[in-house]
């Protein structure tokens, strides 16, 4: 498992809560010594999209119990950025199209959503 | 068009990210819109697992990285300080490759449409003769925020 991906892990505020038959939510909170903020940007820290994305990722590769690899982003809106210490709230709803596994996430914010994207995922022989 | 904004040109002086979270190592080309990075990632790059290999948001880094190099390059040619630039959105982005760090990986963007400080950018980032991955992402550019 890479840095960031630990980082992530090690950033979660609660357990993964089920919610609906394909449907979890969990809490986050990216402390500022996060090793996603680093660099991005100095004096003016935000959570980079791509760390948004990872995180659903890695949520999902708890979740399932599997090793997944991120084979496609569609329809992602990065609506208001993610600083330090906020709580952040990871849902995701996971579904199959055509034997291919997707999974919709919203990252919410005090309640307004941050970020929205669709991900298609694939396993992975051996984890990052 | 002055010796200090000539190309190849180091990315860190076009684009406000900072290492660990800077993937672009230099601007090579840039004609018309279009614009051509090069990178290697480290060993120890917080994306790259125990064997090296690099976590596949890399690439959609690079691809929001590069285009904000490459305007940084053309504020700094018209005598501006380079923009902030902030990825908002992602129309698709596929993944088809991989790679690992220490891999050479250069990245193409072109810029499909900009209005007022968006940008629709598509790109692709290649290793060697291997598109890794390719699509089309949304920026928005802050001017002058640095």
């Amino acid at each position: 498992m890479n840095a960031l991906r630990s980082g992530i892990r090690a950033s979660a505020a609660g357990d993964i809560a089920r919610i609906g038959p394909e449907t979890v939510v969990r809490r986050y909170r990216f402390a500022p010594g996060f090793i996603g903020f680093s660099g991005h940007f100095p004096g003016n820290p935000i959570l980079p999209a791509i760390v948004q994305v990872c995180a659903v990722v890695s949520l999902a590769e708890e979740e399932g119990g599997k090793a997944l690899r991120l084979a496609a982003v569609r329809s992602a809106k990065f609506l208001s950025p993610i600083r330090p210490d906020q709580e952040v709230s990871i849902r995701y709803r996971r579904r199959v199209d055509s034997a291919e596994e997707f999974c919709d996430a919203t990252l919410s914010v005090a309640g307004k959503t941050a970020a929205a994207f669709q991900l298609r995922l694939a396993e992975e022989e051996t984890p990052r | 068009m002055s010796p200090e904004v000539a190309l190849p040109m180091a990315a860190s002086l076009l684009i406000p990210h900072r290492m660990p979270m800077r993937l672009v190592d230099t601007l090579l080309s840039v004609h018309a819109g279009c614009g051509v990075t090069e990178s290697v990632l480290p060993r120890t790059s917080m994306m790259a697992d125990g064997e090296g290999r690099l976590d596949e948001v890399v690439f959609m880094e690079l691809i929001a990285q590069s285009y904000a190099a490459v305007k940084g390059y053309m504020d700094l040619l018209e005598g501006k300080p380079a923009g902030e630039g902030f990825l908002v959105g992602v129309r698709h982005m596929a993944f088809t490759g991989g790679a690992h760090a220490g891999d050479l990986l250069r990245t193409s963007v072109r810029t499909v449409t900009s209005f007022g400080g968006f940008a629709v950018v598509e790109g692709s980032v290649t290793r060697g003769d291997e598109t890794v991955a390719s699509g089309i992402i949304k920026l928005w550019i802050v001017e002058g925020g640095r």
